[in-house]
């Protein structure tokens, strides 16, 4: 089985947005939720990067051992999920969370945060794949269509990778070589405690 | 590129579960808001965000049939790139949008708006029926009945104040179907203020590129950067307004370790990723492109045989050039001369290299001169003609090179058929339509204010007036109009009203009208800050995604749209609308005389048949319908960098994608299209060329054609002039045109056949026997460093007129006050008047304008996007960290920017950033929909308000236009920001 | 490398300023002027080696008005799940264990501390008033359910998940949460009320001192003096005050998540609130036992209000002169409540 990565090159990352809204629409995720986002380094001065953030679907997920009721799980493609019927909103998983992926509804008065709801690498969550109930609660299911996360098929300098670990650490290699520097694995380290060599 | 995962059979979908909701009624597309535990509290929170109460587009019940998902192409609205948008639609609902992999534009990639724009057409925040203002209320109306009032209006203000007093705005998002439609209706109509989007933003490109080599368009493609060693963005932010031309960009420099060298007064995006920033002050592209040539001409790495053998008085340039030192350059532009001189040696010796432009280089009173400019340096080092190489303009909207081709401009008929008689006898051979009849329709203009009275033939002949003065035309003394009234009507069909400085004045202008018309998606600024009471009207106009027909990208490329959806709501499409409208005012008849009407819609393909075959000036007569919709199903067979399809390929074989223009002869000849424009290492017949012999044979003793250049096996080994029937005589090709195409040509010709030419020979027989002897139909002429007929032939430096440098103010001064395109342009006075009294003291900030990756244009339509708003909540000017610490503004606090005109102000964010330098703020242009710090949203018709409302920042720039174009000055004002 | 850090050490650090740590990153390289860049800037471009030299956790700019959403990378996540899923519930399980098993103990050696009877014995005097009575239980109770669905956050997964299955402990453990969430606020209002109550005698005072070092008369025979509240009440007070304070701080912090700190404040706010929470557990453990099967009588206090006047004599003798003394004649002393008629 292949294990699921993001990489985000940050050499061609030029914050456009696209995998945001792309994330917005195809699982139709509400306002105020930001299950990806880009984040810009050094802003406005020489050196600047962008960097494009989402759940990064860490070995060893902090969010899941941090979780109070083990909603979480990883499936067979290292995708790691949740069951938004077992999760409480607690807001551990944010705590533990390098990449702040997880994001929480506000859906009353205090503490009454909502199903916490993340990235889901387009592979919707523990329901049968494709069921309406699996679509309204985690949005598409395009890995188990032969797709990848749309974020990365619509990156528009296709800055942001995804796919089998091995495969897109290949491809951003071979990038590294043709320009001559690298611009780093962003979050590896700390996701999966290896980086890219080159 | 990416790695797929394949589990079982995909033969289910993420749509079935939509679908089968859809099917069982129990899920409709904001289902997934509700229900997913994502509840209405976090919407609620936002505050701006309703559940809107209509539902768009009920699919069609609980079909007992498996839903189907049908895959519909269109192209994404939002700028020139022309990336394809794949959408999946289920019973008749969009329910998804999928990477378009097999477009070699944008495989499969998007941008943040592109990515989005499927909530576009969704939008329950659009105009969903027609609306007419009574009394300060917005009211819901039929179709029939605003048809009837405007029309009615219409014709009465016309009894009484003549065609001219209707002003026609036009889209830049129109299909060039319906631009097309638009430009012949303001013909039948009997004027020629009929403009667009491109006035603002690369009019000056259009009519300084056009000038220099023949054709105002970008020469290149955003793929064929990927060949560039060098490249150069002057006034661009490509990674912001075109991020999928990035892709391109950015692959050039990682295979070629290309340099990629941004000169631009802001540090922006795009600059982040340059080999090399070059910091200018805002205004000084001139002394910059000519400090940059000092070097070149002082080491003698101009290309000296592309000189000789393809330009027109380059020793002209020289002489300007001598005063540019290094020295001056950096006094005028603040750039040091050492940086320039390394920009410099790389781009004349590390070749190929482009120019890439945007509005950072048109929008200004030196617009055109900048352009100008700009080609030359191009010409001067060889960089045209070839691959990697070229101008490589940017331009903003899906389709306004289509629309700019298509003749939504004062100046021109479509097609770039002068407003001459031999133009305006052409089209109406295409049309069928007698050209008095059309001469008829047209103002007679009295004398006025010492100016000569203007015969209906003249006035025919008579540029109309810019977008960027519509409001001067109603706001001057009626004798300052150079036309038979003032601007009474206002018919604005896709256009922001917040995109056109000076805002206080235009709203006054708006206040004034007996008749404001808004067609579009959106109600736009237009409906929301003006304080009219009655005789406004709301049209809803579906989006471009709604409708069928043909778009023009930034590199020529014409794609075919298909609907994707039918229209929301109520709304209609452009064509109907026109129709409805013309029939309406009685020439329903004339305009669609040769185009098919089904259900009182005239059909694109038709419309464009007609485009093919009145389009040979620009060579828009190749692309017929039924080749771009080949293109469109066979994309994944043209080449990343070529663009080219296999030459065995049935249906495409040969073909350049999209077929950019100039596509020469009819479609049976099968011209594959000019990837790349006046490329001599090509056959003409394969899409090369020659630079165009547009202006004359010779002048002032100097021969006007090429010398020793000529396109790959051409018959004529030297420079040519352009052909007409006369020259084939001469040349004795007369005897390969086909009977039938003689018939035609002497038809044409009448009394004097020898004129008809290459252009307006509608058997396109001319152009066809050009193809056989390989030379190009337009002549073999030199570019031309010196353009004798424009104001400054030679470009020379003007500061600003809100210049921050009143001591360059007298040594550089704009151009004297003069009449231009029927108002006066008093640029010099106001000049003068800015520097006696010091502005620049008390407005010490330069401001200048841009845009933001998620939004465009006026935005509304982008502000209604909740997908997109969410991710600019705030208007926000950026303010340099010392200026912000001298004021004592803390980032993200509330600012007011006060401009010198009109006692302006704007109350807005700041963003504290080091992006701007000291002394010089950014803001954006997308927003609207507050006033001088007053909250508009109320006056939006109720739920029609765009997500994001914000300061426009036009509200605080100023005076100034370009002499040859009327191109607005939007980067370079003067300002003061103070905390608010 | 990046600096090493423990998270103690950097959740103290941010706790000592007290709010959250700049938004904007340093810039490593300073614009200069007009031109700020002659060299590549590509070449210069920030990595995130570069950046964790600078910093600890990565930072930027984000355009939607989500500040903890500016954070890129925060390797403490990494810190923090070592802390809670490799420390904490050993420490809880330790402490609490610890404290049953030294009660256990302790009630094995020195068994019920039994009511030494005297002549007032049968007399009853009032110890706690009603509106004391209703805030002490009130407290308690929520307490109690407080510490049970908090502990459930470290445990439940562990000891209960395997038993009712994740369903069911979804559903409980939500019910858990909103409990704990709803029941601070009355928690919290009973420790204001038993600080404002219960503040004036608890002031920590010379007899203390005697006390604790006759200890307390819990070991050995004989009871030192004490006033109203003994030096081991007062303590039991000021542990209730002060965990009180503390759980009340950082549970509204966790309740307001980031309204006042940042990703590291928040883990320290959650760190700080569960390591006191188990020390409060079993603090509070010890005043159960004390209170209820420890010693004979003392429950009375609670129970009833009033407490057997010999009981009160042997524990609390500077207490009952001062009652005795300021209501001299006062309803108290009477041997027993009026007869019900």
């Amino acid at each position: 089985m292949a294990r699921m990565k993001f990489l985000c090159d940050a050499d061609r990352c030029i914050e456009c947005n696209a995998c945001v809204t792309a994330c917005k629409n195809e699982h139709e995720v509400p306002w105020g939720i930001n299950r990806r986002r880009v984040v810009t380094l050094n802003d406005g001065k020489p050196g600047e990067r962008s960097v494009s953030m989402a759940c990064m679907h860490c070995t060893d997920a902090p969010c899941a051992a941090v979780c109070p009721v083990n909603c979480f799980y990883t499936t067979a493609d290292a995708v790691v999920l949740h069951s938004k019927d077992i999760c409480i909103g607690c807001g551990y998983c944010f705590y533990a969370c390098p990449f702040g992926a997880p994001q929480y509804p506000r859906v009353g008065n205090f503490g009454s945060r909502g199903k916490m709801d993340k990235c889901t690498y387009c592979s919707g969550g523990p329901e049968p794949d494709f069921s309406t109930a699996e679509y309204e609660k985690y949005g598409s299911n395009r890995l188990a269509e032969g797709k990848l996360p749309l974020c990365a098929e619509m990156c528009s300098t296709k800055a942001l990778l995804a796919g089998d670990g091995e495969m897109i650490a290949e491809i951003y290699k071979q990038r590294v070589i043709k320009r001559g520097y690298g611009s780093g694995a962003w979050g590896w380290k700390t996701a999966y405690r290896e980086t890219v060599a080159i | 590129m990416l790695i797929k995962r394949k589990v079982g059979e995909a033969s289910r979908s993420k749509h079935q579960a939509v679908a089968a909701g859809l099917a069982a009624g129990v899920l409709d597309r904001r289902a997934f808001l509700r229900r997913s535990g994502l509840t209405a509290g976090a919407l609620a929170a936002a505050g701006t965000i309703q559940l809107g109460a209509v539902r768009k587009a009920q699919a069609a019940g609980s079909s007992a049939v498996g839903p189907d998902t049908v895959i519909k192409k269109n192209v994404c609205t939002h700028c020139s790139v022309g990336c394809t948008v794949t959408a999946e639609v289920v019973n008749g609902v969009w329910v998804g949008q999928e990477p378009s992999y097999a477009s070699p534009i944008n495989r499969g990639t998007h941008c943040a708006k592109g990515a989005a724009i499927r909530e576009l057409v969704s939008s329950d925040r659009r105009l969903k029926y027609p609306m007419k203002l009574e009394g300060g209320q917005w009211k819901r109306i039929s179709w029939d009945q605003a048809y009837e009032e405007i029309g009615d209006k219409l014709l009465a203000i016309r009894e009484k104040n003549g065609a001219d007093s209707v002003y026609w705005l036009g889209s830049a998002k129109f299909t060039n179907e319906a631009s097309y439609l638009m430009r012949k209706f303001a013909a039948l109509w009997g004027t020629n203020s009929i403009d667009h989007q491109a006035r603002i933003c690369h009019s000056t490109t259009v009519a300084g590129v056009a000038n220099t080599w023949g054709y105002g368009a970008q020469t290149n493609s955003y793929n064929d950067i990927r060949n560039a060693k060098t490249m150069i963005v002057l006034g661009g932010n490509p990674a912001e307004a075109h991020p999928v031309s990035l892709q391109h960009v950015l692959s050039g420099k990682e295979i070629n370790r290309a340099n990629m060298i941004v000169i631009d007064p802001r540090f922006t995006r795009t600059a982040a990723h340059a080999t090399e920033y070059v910091r200018i002050r805002s205004g000084t592209d001139i002394p910059v492109v000519w400090g940059i040539l000092w070097h070149i001409f002082q080491n003698g790495w101009e290309d000296k045989e592309f000189i000789a053998q393809r330009v027109y008085a380059m020793d002209d340039v020289r002489k300007e050039v001598a005063k540019w030192t290094p020295d001056e350059v950096e006094r005028v532009s603040g750039v040091p001369g050492e940086q320039l001189k390394r920009v410099a040696e790389k781009f004349a010796k590390e070749k190929p290299a482009t120019l890439i432009w945007c509005m950072g280089a048109t929008q200004h009173t030196v617009g055109t001169a900048n352009v100008r400019a700009l080609c030359i340096l191009c010409l001067a080092t060889g960089n045209v003609g070839k691959p990697g190489t070229g101008a490589n303009i940017f331009r903003g909207h899906t389709n306004v090179q289509g629309a700019t081709d298509l003749g939504l401009d004062v100046t021109t008929l479509p097609l770039y058929y002068g407003l001459v008689e031999g133009g305006w006898r052409h089209w109406a051979r295409v049309w069928d339509v007698p050209y008095e009849w059309l001469q008829s329709r047209f103002d007679e203009v009295p004398a006025q204010a010492g100016r000569k009275a203007r015969s209906r033939k003249e006035n025919m002949e008579a540029p109309g007036i810019t977008s960027t003065r519509w409001f001067d035309a109603v706001n001057l003394p009626p004798e300052q109009i150079d036309q038979r009234s003032p601007i009474k009507a206002f018919m604005v069909f896709g256009h922001g009203g917040n995109t056109v400085t000076r805002m206080p004045e235009a709203i006054e202008g708006m206040n004034k009208l007996e008749l404001l018309v808004v067609a579009d998606p959106h109600p736009t600024t237009f409906a929301a800050l003006d304080a009219r009471q009655d005789n406004t009207y709301l049209l809803p106009i579906c989006t471009s995604l709604e409708m069928d027909g043909s778009r023009t990208a930034s590199n020529r490329s014409i794609q075919w749209g298909e609907q994707i959806v039918k229209p929301a709501f109520e709304s209609k499409n452009d064509y109907e609308v026109l129709y409805r409208l013309a029939t309406k005012l009685g020439f329903a008849d004339k305009l669609c005389k040769n185009i098919k009407v089904e259900n009182g819609v005239p059909v694109a393909e038709d419309i464009l048949r007609e485009i093919n075959r009145g389009g040979w000036s620009t060579g828009y007569c190749g692309q017929s319908p039924e080749r771009l919709k080949a293109h469109m199903r066979n994309q994944h067979k043209f080449d990343l960098i070529t663009l080219r399809a296999p030459k065995d390929d049935p249906e495409v074989g040969g073909d350049y994608y999209g077929l950019p223009w100039p596509c020469w002869g009819k479609p049976e000849l099968r011209h594959p299209g000019s990837a790349i424009l006046y490329n001599t290492n090509m056959l003409v017949k394969e899409g090369g060329g020659t630079f165009r012999a547009r202006f004359g044979t010779e002048r002032n003793g100097q021969t006007l054609l090429a010398e020793d250049s000529f396109s790959k096996g051409s018959d004529l080994t030297d420079g040519y002039p352009e052909f007409t029937f006369g020259v084939f005589k001469k040349l004795g090709w007369d005897k390969d045109l086909t009977d039938e195409e003689r018939a035609t040509i002497l038809k044409i010709g009448g009394e004097k056949p020898d004129t008809v030419s290459w252009a307006t020979d509608l058997s396109g027989g001319i152009q066809r026997v050009c193809l056989e002897h390989g030379v190009s139909p337009f002549g073999n002429g030199k570019a031309r460093a010196n353009a004798w007929n424009l104001p400054d032939p030679v470009p020379v430096h003007r500061e600003p007129i809100y210049s921050p440098r009143p001591d360059l103010v007298a040594k550089y001064p704009t151009r004297p006050d003069e009449r231009q395109l029927r108002v006066p342009n008093i640029g010099l006075t106001v000049q003068k008047a800015v520097a006696e009294r010091n502005i620049a003291k008390d407005f010490p900030i330069i401001l200048t304008s841009g845009r933001l990756v998620e939004y465009e244009g006026g935005g509304e339509e982008t502000r209604s996007n909740p997908w997109l708003a969410e991710l600019q909540q705030d208007m926000f000017v950026e303010i340099n960290t010392g200026d912000a610490a001298e004021r004592g503004i803390k980032d993200g606090q509330f600012v007011w920017v006060y401009g010198p005109e009109n006692k302006s102000k704007t109350k807005v964010k700041a963003l504290v950033t080091d992006r701007v330098g000291k002394g010089v703020a950014f803001m954006p242009f997308h927003f609207s929909g507050w006033y001088q710090g007053k909250d508009m949203r109320d006056y939006y018709p109720k739920g029609t308000d765009p997500v994001v409302l914000g300061e426009s920042v036009n509200t605080v720039t100023t005076y100034g236009f370009d002499p040859v174009t009327g191109m607005q000055e939007t980067k370079c004002t003067l300002c003061q920001i103070q905390a608010a | 490398m990046r600096r090493a850090t423990t998270l103690f050490s950097t959740l103290l650090v941010a706790a000592t300023l007290g709010v959250a740590a700049p938004a904007f990153a340093q810039s490593p390289i300073q614009a200069d002027g007009v031109n700020p860049m002659g060299a590549r800037p590509t070449a210069d471009s920030v990595n995130e080696e570069f950046l964790f030299k600078q910093s600890d956790k990565i930072q930027g700019r984000i355009s939607i008005p989500d500040r903890k959403a500016a954070n890129l990378i925060q390797p403490q996540g990494r810190e923090y799940q070592n802390f809670r899923e490799g420390w904490l519930p050993w420490i809880g399980a330790l402490v609490i264990l610890g404290m049953l098993a030294a009660l256990g103990l302790f009630f094995l050696f020195r068994g019920r501390i039994k009511m030494e009877h005297s002549q007032e014995s049968g007399k009853k005097i009032l110890r706690f008033n009603a509106f004391e009575r209703f805030t002490h239980w009130m407290t308690a109770t929520c307490f109690i359910i407080l510490s049970l669905s908090g502990l459930n956050y470290i445990f439940g997964k562990r000891l209960l998940m395997p038993l009712i299955g994740p369903d069911a402990f979804g559903a409980l453990a939500q019910w858990a949460k909103y409990s704990h969430v709803y029941l601070a606020w009355p928690f919290m209002l009973g420790v204001a009320f038993m600080f404002v109550l219960w503040i004036k005698d608890n002031i920590p005072n010379k007899v203390d001192i005697a006390w604790l070092k006759a200890g307390g008369g819990l070991i050995g025979r004989g009871h030192p003096h004490a006033a109203r509240f003994n030096a081991g009440q007062k303590g039991v007070f000021w542990m209730v005050a002060g965990f009180g304070a503390a759980m009340s701080v950082t549970g509204l912090m966790m309740i307001f998540p980031f309204a006042l700190t940042d990703i590291n404040g928040m883990q320290l706010m959650q760190v700080v609130h569960s390591v006191i929470g188990i020390v409060f557990i079993a603090g509070i453990l010890a005043h159960i036992y004390i209170g209820s099967l420890g010693m004979e009588g003392a429950y009375d206090a609670m129970g009833s209000g009033k407490v057997d006047l010999a009981w009160a004599r042997a524990h609390h003798d500077l207490w009952v002169e001062q009652e005795q003394a300021r209501t001299a004649s006062g309803p108290q002393l009477k041997g027993h409540p009026a007869p019900a008629e």
